[in-house]
C-alpha cells in the first residue's frame, strides 16, 4: 500500500512508468533514444522544437502538446516549468532561435488553456518573461514584452494575491528610457517598454486585490517614463480623445494613449498619486518654460480623467504653483510660477463645467490666496511677478467664464468680500493697495464673463453694498476699476464702449436703448439712492483723476440708458443738478475737477432726453450747450486733465447763466408729464457729508432699501417713511398731522356708514409695518395715502371716482405749500437746534420696561389691527402703542 | 538555469560621468565601452555570481546621473539591497556632491540598505581626491569604501563580489525573496 502511494506521490515516477509503457513514436524527436525514458509531457515539449531553429515551431506536435495540457491540466505547471528550464538553458547558450520557439509555445498554451487552470501555468510563464527581459538582447526583451501583453489581455477569474509586478514595472520603465544606438531599435525597445507598462496597468488596475499599482514606488516609475516618451514628440496637438490604434507605432503616441488610460482609470484617491510624479517630472525636466508640453499634458489629463474628479487636477496644480523649482534662480522661479499659472488658466475651463458646490469656491479661494501671496512677495522682478498675477487672474476669468451665471454672482460676492477696504486706515499699505487692485481686476474679469439679465439678479443687495463700499476706496485707481466693474454689470446692450468719454452729441453715438423692465424699476427704486449717492460722493473726492470722473460718467450714463423711465428721470435729473451744484460749492475740488463735473453733468443732461424722448428738455439743454460752446467751451466735454489757462472770469462759478436751472428743468419735465416732485425738492446730496465714510448700519440699509432719502421727507405724502431717519421730531409732527387727518377721515366715513372704509382704516393703521416689509407695494400705498389726504382736504363728497382721479393727478397747490412749510420747520429744527436739544427730542419717551411690556402686549394681541376700531382716534393708538417696526428695529431707539 | 539561491538588487548612483555604466558593463560583460553616452533614466543588467558554492543573482540597476532624471532614479532606491555611490577621483565636484547624495539615499532608500562608496577612475593621472579623504568620508558615514578603475578592470569584480558576500551574511532573512 505504502509503495503504491509513494509511487503516486512522486509524480516523476508515475510519469516514468507511464512513458515506459508508451513508445516514442516520433522519428524527428531531437532527444533521440533516451526519449523513451522521459515523462510524457517532457517528450511532448521536446517534440515541438525543430531540429534547426529556423524551421520554427513544429505545428502538429504543438497541437499534441496543447491537447495533452487541455486533457490533463494538472500537468500544466510542469510543462511550464520544463519549457522555462529549456529556454533558460538556451538563453545561456545563446541559442535564441529556440528561446523564441519556447516563448511561442508558452503563448499558445496560455491562450488555449482555460482560466481556472491558468494560475498553475502563469508562474512559469512570468518567470520565462522575466528571464527574457533580463537578457541583454533587445530582440528577446521585445519578444518577452509581447508575450506579457498577450498575458495581460487575458482575464483571469482567480486573482493571484502573491503575484508581484515590481520587476516588470522597473524593467519596462527602464526600457522606456532605452538609449540604444540604433534609432529604430531604440524606438522598438521604448515601444515595448510602454506596451509592457500598459499591460501591467491593465492587469492590476481592475483588481484591487492584486498589487496596488497606484503606490508611489510604481507611479514614480511609470508616469515619468510615459512623459519622457511624450515630450520627445515634435509637436503636440491635443485632441479630446484618441482614435484607437492610429499612430500608436510611435512611442510618443503610444505613451500618450497609455497615460490617458491610466488617468482614465484612476479613482479619486489615486489621482494624486498620478499627478505628483507628473508635477515633479515637469520640475525636473524644466518643462514649464516653454509650457506647450505642460499644457498639452494637462489637457490630456483633463480630457481623460473621470469628469467628477477634474477639479482635483486644478487643485493639485494650484497647490504646486508655489512649489520650489529645481534649484533655479529666483528670477527663473518666478517665471516658472507664471508658466504654471498659465497652464492652469488653460485647463481650468475644462474643469469648470463639472465643478459644483464647494469645490468651485475652493478653487477660487485658492487662486485668491495665491494672488495674495504673490502680492505679499512684492518681489523686485515686478514684471515677472505681474505676469504671474495676470496668469492667475486669467485663470480665474477662464474658470468663471464656464460657470453658470448664478455662480458667477456668488464668486463675485466672494471676491469682493476679500477686497481690503483701504478707507478705514486712510492710507493702506502698498501691498494692500496692490491686493485691492488685483482683486478688483479679478472681479472685473469675472464680471465681464457675466451676462446681466435682470439687474436685481446681477446686484443682490449684499453684493451691491460691498461694491459701493469699495467705491469709496482711497486709491483713485481702485475706484476707477470698480466703476469698470459696474459698467460690465450694468451694460446689457453693449453701450459702454460708446460712452467711454463724455460727450454732448448723444445722437451720434448710436446707442441702443430699450424700454426699462418692471423688475429693473423695482430694483432702482430699492437701490437707487444708495447707488446714486455713492456715485455722487465718488465725484466729490479731491483725489479724483480724470479717469475717475469719466468712469463715473460712464456708469451714470449706463444707468440712464438701462433704467431710464419716467419714474426715474426725476431722480436722475436731481443727481445731475446736484453734480452741477457741487462743482460750484465743493471747496476741495480743483478747477479742473470743477470743469470736469460741469462737463459730465451737461453730458448726462443731454443724454436723458435722448433716452426718454423729451424734446423740450432736449431743446433746453441744447440751448445751454450752444451758449457754453460760445462762451465757455471748458464747461463742455471732452474732458481735459488741465484747465490751466482759464481766466478768473471764466471760472464755473462766475457763469451762473450757463448753468441748468432747477426750476426750468422742473417745468420742462412737468410739461412732459413727468412727476417732478422729487426734482423740485431740495437736493438730498450735499457736498458736506462727502468726508463721511459710507456708514453701514441697519439705519442706512433700511433707508437705502426703502428709498427713504431725505428727499422723500420733503415730498408730500411720504411722511411715514421718514420716521426711521429721525424718530422723535418727525414722528411727532407727522403724527399730529396724521392724527388730525385720520380722525377726520374716519369720522367722515363712519358718518357715511361705509363699512368697507372701516377695513380701509384698519389697513391704514398698520401701514408703518408694511412700509418696512414691502417696499414693493409702496407705490400703491402711496396713491392710497394721497387719496386719503385729498379727501380729508375738505371735499365733502366722500370717496368718489372723481376724488380718486384727482388724487391720482397729484397733490394740490395748497397741499404742497403745506408740505413745504412742514419741511421748512423740520429742516430748521434740525439745523438750528443745539445737539442736546435734538437728543432730548429724539429720545424715546418711554422707559425700557414699559416699552418691553408694550411690545409683549402687542405681540400677544395679535393681530396688529387696532382693537379700538376705526372710530377711536388713531392718534391714541400711536401714543399708547409702540409702532410695530420698533420690534424689528430697536436700534432706532437707542439714541 | 534558474537555480540561484539569493537575489540581490544593487543600485548605482552618483553624479553624471563618474563611470557608473562602465563599472556595470565591465562587471557584467567584461568590456569597457569607450565613448559611452550618458544613461537615460535607468539601465538594467543581471549577473549571477557564485559565493561559497551558492549562486547569487545580482540585479544591477544603473541610474542616470543627470539631475533631470532624479525623480525616476529615486524611485529605484527603495527596493535596493545595496547602493553603490560612485564618484570620480579626478573630479572634485563629484566628491563634493556626496553629502547631497547621502541625503537622497536617506530619504528614499530603505534604512538597512548596504551603502558602498566607490572612487572610480583610479587609472587617471590627475587625481584630485586622495584615497584617504574618500576613506575618511566613507568611515564617517558608515559606508564601505573601495577605489576602482572600470577601464583597467581594477577592483570591479571585487566590488560586486564583496557586496554579494556581505549581503549574504547580512541577509539570511532576505534569502530568496523571489519577485517578478
Amino acid at each position: 500500500m505504502s509503495f503504491v502511494k509513494c509511487c503516486f506521490e512522486a509524480g516523476e515516477g508515475h510519469d516514468f512508468l507511464d512513458s515506459f509503457v508508451q513508445k516514442c513514436t516520433d522519428p524527428g524527436c531531437c532527444c533521440g533514444c533516451c526519449s523513451a525514458l522521459r515523462p510524457r509531457y517532457k517528450r511532448l515539449v521536446d517534440n515541438i522544437f525543430p531540429a534547426i531553429p529556423q524551421d520554427g515551431l513544429v505545428k502538429t506536435n504543438m497541437e499534441k502538446l496543447t491537447f495533452y495540457s487541455l486533457s490533463s491540466p494538472e500537468k500544466l505547471d510542469r510543462i511550464g516549468e520544463y519549457l522555462f528550464q529549456k529556454a533558460s538553458r538556451d538563453i545561456y547558450r545563446r541559442r535564441h532561435g529556440f528561446v523564441i520557439i519556447a516563448m511561442e509555445a508558452m503563448d499558445q498554451l496560455l491562450v488555449a488553456c482555460h482560466s481556472q487552470t491558468l494560475n498553475l501555468f502563469v508562474e512559469s510563464f512570468l518567470k520565462m518573461v522575466q528571464k527574457l527581459l533580463e537578457s541583454t538582447d533587445p530582440q528577446l526583451q521585445i519578444l518577452a514584452t509581447q508575450s506579457f501583453v498577450r498575458f495581460a489581455n487575458i482575464e483571469e477569474d482567480t486573482p493571484s494575491y502573491h503575484r508581484r509586478y515590481d520587476f516588470f514595472v522597473s524593467k519596462f520603465s527602464a526600457m522606456c528610457h532605452s538609449n540604444h544606438i540604433d534609432k529604430v531599435q531604440r524606438d522598438n525597445i521604448r515601444l515595448a517598454g510602454i506596451q509592457g507598462l500598459q499591460g501591467v496597468i491593465r492587469k492590476t488596475v481592475s483588481d484591487d486585490l492584486v498589487e496596488n499599482i497606484w503606490e508611489a514606488q510604481h507611479m514614480d516609475k511609470i508616469v515619468p517614463s510615459l512623459l519622457y516618451n511624450m515630450q520627445t514628440a515634435e509637436k503636440y496637438d491635443t485632441v479630446l480623445c484618441m482614435e484607437g490604434g492610429a499612430g500608436e507605432e510611435e512611442p510618443a503616441r503610444l505613451a500618450e494613449a497609455c497615460l490617458r488610460e491610466l488617468v482614465g482609470r484612476a479613482s479619486f484617491g489615486h489621482i494624486r498619486s498620478v499627478l505628483r510624479p507628473v508635477l515633479t517630472h515637469f520640475d525636473r525636466h524644466e518643462l514649464w518654460i516653454p509650457n506647450d508640453f505642460a499644457v498639452h499634458t494637462f489637457k490630456i489629463i483633463m480630457f481623460s480623467i473621470q469628469a467628477q474628479y477634474s477639479y482635483s487636477v486644478v487643485e493639485a496644480l494650484m497647490q504646486h504653483l508655489d512649489a520650489g523649482g529645481s534649484g533655479a534662480s529666483e528670477r527663473d522661479y518666478t517665471r516658472v510660477r507664471a508658466a504654471r499659472a498659465a497652464v492652469l488658466s488653460n485647463i481650468v475651463a475644462i474643469a469648470a463645467g463639472d465643478s459644483v458646490g464647494p469645490s468651485v469656491l475652493e478653487i477660487i479661494n485658492n487662486l485668491l490666496t495665491n494672488l495674495r501671496a504673490s502680492v505679499a512677495r512684492d518681489s523686485e522682478k515686478e514684471t515677472d511677478e505681474k505676469l504671474y498675477q495676470e496668469a492667475l487672474i486669467n485663470a480665474l476669468g477662464e474658470f468663471a467664464d464656464h460657470l453658470p451665471d448664478f455662480q458667477k454672482i456668488d464668486i463675485m460676492m466672494f471676491i469682493v468680500n476679500k477686497v481690503p477696504s483701504s478707507q478705514r486706515a486712510n492710507k493702506g499699505t502698498k501691498a494692500d493697495c496692490m491686493l485691492q487692485s488685483i482683486l478688483l481686476k479679478s472681479l472685473l474679469k469675472v464680471g465681464t464673463t457675466y451676462r446681466t439679465g435682470e439687474l436685481s439678479k446681477a446686484f443682490p443687495a449684499a453684493f451691491l453694498d460691498a461694491l459701493l463700499r469699495v467705491a469709496a476706496a482711497a486709491e483713485p485707481r481702485a475706484r476707477a476699476l470698480l466703476q469698470r466693474i459696474l459698467h460690465t454689470l450694468l451694460d446689457r446692450r453693449g453701450n459702454a464702449p460708446r460712452l467711454h468719454h463724455a460727450t454732448v452729441d448723444v445722437c451720434e453715438l448710436g446707442l441702443i436703448v430699450e424700454k426699462c423692465s418692471r423688475q429693473d424699476l423695482i430694483f432702482i427704486s430699492k437701490h437707487g439712492y444708495a447707488l446714486f449717492s455713492s456715485l455722487y460722493e465718488g465725484l466729490q473726492l479731491e483725489s479724483n483723476m480724470m479717469e475717475n470722473v469719466e468712469a463715473i460718467y460712464t456708469t451714470l450714463a449706463l444707468i440712464c440708458i438701462e433704467l431710464g423711465s419716467e419714474e426715474t428721470v426725476g431722480d436722475i435729473m436731481q443727481l445731475v443738478l446736484a453734480i452741477q451744484q457741487s462743482s460750484l460749492s465743493n471747496p476741495v475740488l480743483s478747477v479742473a475737477q470743477q470743469c470736469q463735473l460741469q462737463a459730465i453733468s451737461i453730458s448726462l443732461a443731454a443724454l436723458v432726453p435722448h433716452v426718454l424722448l423729451l424734446p423740450r428738455l432736449a431743446d433746453y439743454i441744447h440751448k445751454i450747450i450752444v451758449a457754453r460752446r460760445e462762451e465757455a467751451p471748458h464747461l463742455l466735454p471732452p474732458l481735459r486733465e488741465e484747465y490751466d489757462d482759464l481766466p478768473p472770469a471764466k471760472m464755473p462759478n462766475k457763469l451762473p447763466y450757463l448753468m441748468m436751472d432747477q426750476m426750468a428743468l422742473c417745468d420742462m419735465l412737468k410739461a412732459h408729464g413727468v412727476d417732478v416732485s422729487r426734482l423740485s425738492a431740495a437736493s438730498p446730496y450735499s457736498a458736506g457729508n462727502v468726508a463721511l465714510p459710507h456708514r453701514h448700519s441697519w439705519l442706512e440699509a433700511g433707508a437705502a432699501q426703502g428709498r427713504d432719502s431725505l428727499a422723500e421727507i420733503t415730498a408730500p405724502g411720504t411722511e411715514l417713511d421718514s420716521a426711521n431717519s429721525s424718530p422723535g421730531v418727525q414722528r411727532q409732527t407727522q403724527h399730529d398731522d396724521l392724527d388730525e387727518e385720520y380722525r377726520m377721515f374716519t369720522e367722515k366715513y363712519n358718518h357715511n356708514h361705509r363699512p368697507a372704509m372701516q377695513n380701509f382704516g384698519a389697513y391704514r393703521s398698520d401701514n408703518d409695518f408694511w412700509h418696512w416689509g414691502h417696499q414693493d407695494s409702496r407705490s400703491s400705498e402711496h396713491d392710497m395715502r394721497r387719496d386719503r389726504k385729498h379727501t380729508s382736504g375738505g371735499s365733502q363728497s366722500g370717496v368718489s371716482l372723481e376724488a380718486l382721479r384727482r388724487a391720482a393727478g397729484g397733490p394740490t397747490g395748497a397741499e404742497r405749500r403745506d408740505a413745504e412749510r412742514r419741511r421748512a420747520t423740520l429742516n430748521n429744527a434740525f439745523r438750528t437746534a443745539p445737539f442736546d436739544q435734538l437728543l432730548h427730542i429724539t429720545q424715546p419717551k418711554y422707559e425700557i420696561k414699559d416699552k418691553l411690556e408694550e411690545i409683549f402686549n402687542s405681540i400677544s394681541e395679535e393681530p396688529l389691527l387696532p382693537q379700538s376700531g376705526p372710530c377711536s382716534p388713531a392718534g391714541k393708538s400711536y401714543q399708547h402703542q409702540v409702532p410695530p417696526y420698533t420690534k424689528y428695529f430697536p436700534e432706532l431707539f437707542l439714541y | 538555469m534558474e537555480d540561484y539561491k539569493f537575489l540581490f538588487k544593487v543600485v548605482l548612483v552618483g553624479n553624471a560621468g563618474v563611470g557608473k555604466t562602465c563599472l556595470v558593463r565591465r562587471f557584467t560583460q567584461g568590456l569597457f565601452p569607450p565613448g559611452q553616452g550618458a544613461t537615460i533614466g535607468v539601465d538594467f543588467m543581471i549577473k549571477t555570481v557564485e559565493v561559497d558554492g551558492e549562486k547569487v543573482k545580482l540585479q544591477i540597476w544603473d541610474t542616470a546621473g543627470q539631475e533631470r532624471f532624479r525623480s525616476i532614479t529615486q524611485s529605484y532606491y527603495r527596493s535596493a539591497h545595496a547602493l553603490i555611490l560612485v564618484y570620480d577621483i579626478s573630479c572634485q565636484p563629484t566628491f563634493d556632491c556626496l553629502p547631497d547624495w547621502l541625503r537622497e539615499i536617506e530619504e528614499y532608500a530603505n534604512n538597512k540598505v548596504l551603502r558602498i562608496l566607490v572612487g572610480n577612475k583610479t587609472d587617471r593621472e590627475d587625481r584630485e581626491i586622495p584615497r584617504h579623504i574618500g576613506e575618511d568620508f566613507a568611515q564617517r558615514h558608515g559606508m564601505y569604501f573601495l577605489e576602482t578603475s572600470a577601464k583597467e578592470a581594477e577592483n570591479v569584480e571585487r566590488l560586486f563580489m564583496e557586496i554579494a558576500v556581505e549581503l549574504m551574511e547580512r541577509g539570511g532573512v532576505m534569502t530568496h525573496n523571489f519577485t517578478y
